[in-house]
């Protein structure tokens, strides 16, 4: 019997050292790689006659683009359109490397805190930079809201200020748990079936194809959510909202 | 704010919970937290996140935000030329409709002078038609006051043959000529 984190491990494919850092291509690199050949594919290849009526590629290409300038549009509005194709960008990831991972055998990227992590933390740190840039010292009101007694703000400003420097790990550890625990239980209830054998398996099985299902549903909210922070975190950055 | 401290939190419980499952079955613990694997992780991110981000950025955003602004494009033409099509039409009736108004018009006014011609020229026909017959019916009265003029003259003298032969038989004389023409003539004022 398999541990249910097994599936989880890193196996390195083809050792590389680049500058002496570890930069192995491992399953996990294969399936990067994987989803971005895929994304370009439908982003590139499906978009390659610009039709005026698009086909079924350039129809998928279309919906998605619409689907992230509307998210941008809504969220971010005016100054938002700067980082769209990064927004873009993070979400058909995401979203690629989920659904990829719903592929037997194959492996999740964003699976690995490590991953999910980086990303926040880029969002993260980028977001601060954005809106150091843009409004200076003036930036730091993002912690204090408006028409507050000051009493308040003595509480107030200390737990904007944490809430401020959780979002990077609220961020990663949202996506990654999702991942590790919809994989997780697909794997347990595997091994059920595998238990219980032909006489009782069925009953796991059934709830593997419905979870399974659920999971795909997961796989594309949790990048949705990821992108959709992202525009909010970009957000208060631009405009300073609450 | 508050849900992502809650998203957090509760991420944060899964991460340790299956953590030290893990730990405790002795299966080395989660390979999520095994920090030898981070470096060839975090690079293999950096290379495909940097990729797909320059063929987003290069290749498919301008490509799809060029195909929808020309479909936006072609969309309002054919919405213009058609509003275009809708309002030559339009204006193309209502000149057909002025000018078969105005041909109307004209045939009315075409008819109504004709007819006024018409009636005039009846009208002088009728006159001469009228003046002939006054002259004739003229004429033709000269002529009847002519013939009764000749045959009054015929009475006179037959009424003075016979006023003398009536009185030539009755007074066994001849009459006084000057006499009985005076009688004639107060017998024919008095008719």
């Amino acid at each position: 019997m398999h541990s249910p984190m097994e599936q989880f491990e890193i196996k390195r494919l083809l050792h590389l050292n680049l500058f002496g850092i570890d930069a192995s291509f491992t399953n996990s690199s294969t399936w990067m790689v994987i989803a971005v050949i895929l994304a370009t594919a439908v982003f590139v290849w499906g978009m390659r006659q610009r039709a005026l009526v698009p086909g079924r590629l350039q129809s998928v290409a279309e919906v998605g683009y619409e689907f992230v300038a509307g998210m941008v549009r809504d969220n971010v509005g005016d100054g938002g359109k700067k980082y769209f194709p990064f927004i873009l960008t993070l979400f058909i990831f995401i979203l690629f490397c989920n659904v990829l991972g719903m592929v037997p055998y194959s492996f999740t990227p964003t699976s690995h805190i490590v991953v999910t992590f980086a990303m926040a933390a880029f969002v993260f740190v980028g977001v601060t930079i954005i809106g150091f840039a843009r409004h200076g010292m003036h930036f730091l009101s993002l912690f204090v809201p408006k028409g507050v007694p000051f009493a308040l703000l003595l509480l107030l400003v200390p737990i904007e200020i944490i809430s401020y420097f959780i979002r990077p790990f609220s961020l990663s550890i949202r996506l990654f748990a999702n991942m590790l625990a919809g994989h997780t239980m697909l794997k347990v209830f595997g091994g059920f079936v595998v238990m219980l054998g032909i006489i009782g398996g069925w009953a796991p099985l059934a709830f593997i194809v419905v979870f399974t299902g659920l999971e795909l549903l997961i796989a594309f909210l949790q990048a949705y959510v990821f992108a959709i922070l992202t525009c909010l975190y970009l957000n208060d950055a631009v405009h300073l909202h609450h | 704010m508050l849900r992502s401290i809650y998203g957090a939190l509760a991420g944060l419980a899964v991460l340790v919970a299956s953590g030290t499952a893990m730990a405790k079955e002795g299966s080395g613990g989660m390979p999520q937290l095994d920090y030898h694997s981070f470096a060839p992780q975090l690079v293999w991110l950096a290379i495909a996140f940097l990729a797909l981000y320059f063929v987003m950025s290069r290749l498919a955003v301008p490509a799809i935000s060029d195909t929808i602004d020309r479909r936006q494009a072609k969309i309002q033409g054919d919405l213009d030329a058609a509003e275009k099509a809708n309002e030559d039409t339009r204006s193309l009736v209502a000149a057909y409709e002025k000018r078969l108004a105005d041909t109307r018009e004209e045939a009315r006014k075409h008819m109504r002078e004709r007819g006024e011609a018409d009636s005039a020229a009846a009208a002088a026909r009728l006159q001469v038609l009228h003046d002939k017959l006054a002259a004739q019916i003229g004429e033709a009265e000269k002529r009847i006051a002519a013939q009764r003029d000749d045959v009054m003259a015929g009475l006179e003298n037959m009424a003075k043959d016979i006023g003398q032969d009536v009185y030539a038989k009755l007074a066994g004389q001849p009459a006084d000529q000057a006499a009985l023409a005076a009688k004639i003539a107060v017998a024919k004022g008095g008719r």
